[in-house]
């Protein structure tokens, strides 16, 4: 039997969380990037997470089920498009394709992000309290 | 479990086959159980189509029906499982049944059950010591 149950489900959450977390910085860092490694503007990454079965529960009941990262995927709606003659990456016609990073929106993530993994965290604490308590069984 | 045939007078056996700790410890069970499934809810908080999971309703009205009943051994030999919830609604457009507040309250609740069940077991130990040395603690 597992002394802190539950833990294997938490990490694969807190580790999914965390790439979130990742990936939002990844996205707010570059919201001015004109040009990546293959010349273009930056597109916004999006996570997206898939459910793993943990175990089986033996009587044909409802089993256990943890989550990971699915795959991370570009954004691919076009950013927007701004008249800047300047700049070194400007086109013919002087316009400049800025990546698609809407920062309002990396901001929501990043909240909703945190605070999940908050939430995992104290089921950790929670399920390391109840563990500690079992241990001072008939102490 | 019966008593070993070389322990004669069998005295230490009685405490531990007591209905409440047997049912303390069958229901301490339960809670790590449930510990479980809210942590496989709040993991899935985020993923879409997901129905969050509870101990079978059942098994409340099973244990309770058993106990009227005054079948103690088959009150504890009941097994609790997890099931989908069937009553939670999805307030969601994702089909995601969890709602992270309450997984929490449950959570909470969840604890200080446990504590509480752990705590009447080990009263029960605490007694047989106290039985044995004469002294408390």
């Amino acid at each position: 039997m597992n002394l802190i149950s539950g833990i294997d489900i938490t990490t694969g959450a807190l580790n999914a969380q965390k790439t979130r977390l990742d990936i939002v910085a990844q996205n707010i860092a570059n919201t001015q990037t004109t040009r990546g490694p293959d010349g273009r503007a930056y597109q916004r990454r999006v996570v997206s997470f898939e459910t793993q079965l943990m175990r089986q529960q033996q009587a044909a009941g409802q089993s256990l089920q943890s989550v990971k990262v699915a795959q991370i995927t570009t954004d691919k709606t076009p950013g927007q498009r701004i008249y800047d003659p300047q700049h070194p990456d400007a086109g013919a016609d002087g316009m400049v394709q800025m990546p698609n990073v809407n920062l309002a929106f990396e901001m929501v993530d990043l909240i909703t992000a945190s605070r999940a993994y908050e939430a995992n965290l104290s089921v950790v604490k929670n399920a390391r309290q109840m563990a500690m308590k079992t241990l001072e069984i008939g102490k | 479990m019966a008593c070993p045939l070389h322990y004669s007078p069998c005295m230490v056996d009685p405490i531990f086959q007591s209905p409440n700790y047997q049912l303390a410890s069958k229901l301490l069970d339960v809670s790590v159980l449930r510990q479980e499934a809210i942590a496989s809810n709040i993991a899935n908080s985020e993923t879409p189509g997901y129905r969050r999971i509870d101990v079978a309703p059942d098994f409340a009205t099973e244990l309770r029906s058993r106990i009227n009943a005054g079948d103690m051994t088959a009150a504890t030999r009941l097994e609790a499982r997890l099931t989908e919830d069937s009553n939670a609604r999805s307030m969601r457009p994702d089909g995601n049944s969890v709602q992270i507040d309450s997984e929490l309250l449950q959570m909470n609740r969840n604890m200080v059950e446990h504590d509480f069940l752990s705590e009447v077991i080990s009263r029960n130990i605490k007694q047989l010591r106290l039985a044995i040395t004469g002294r408390a603690g």
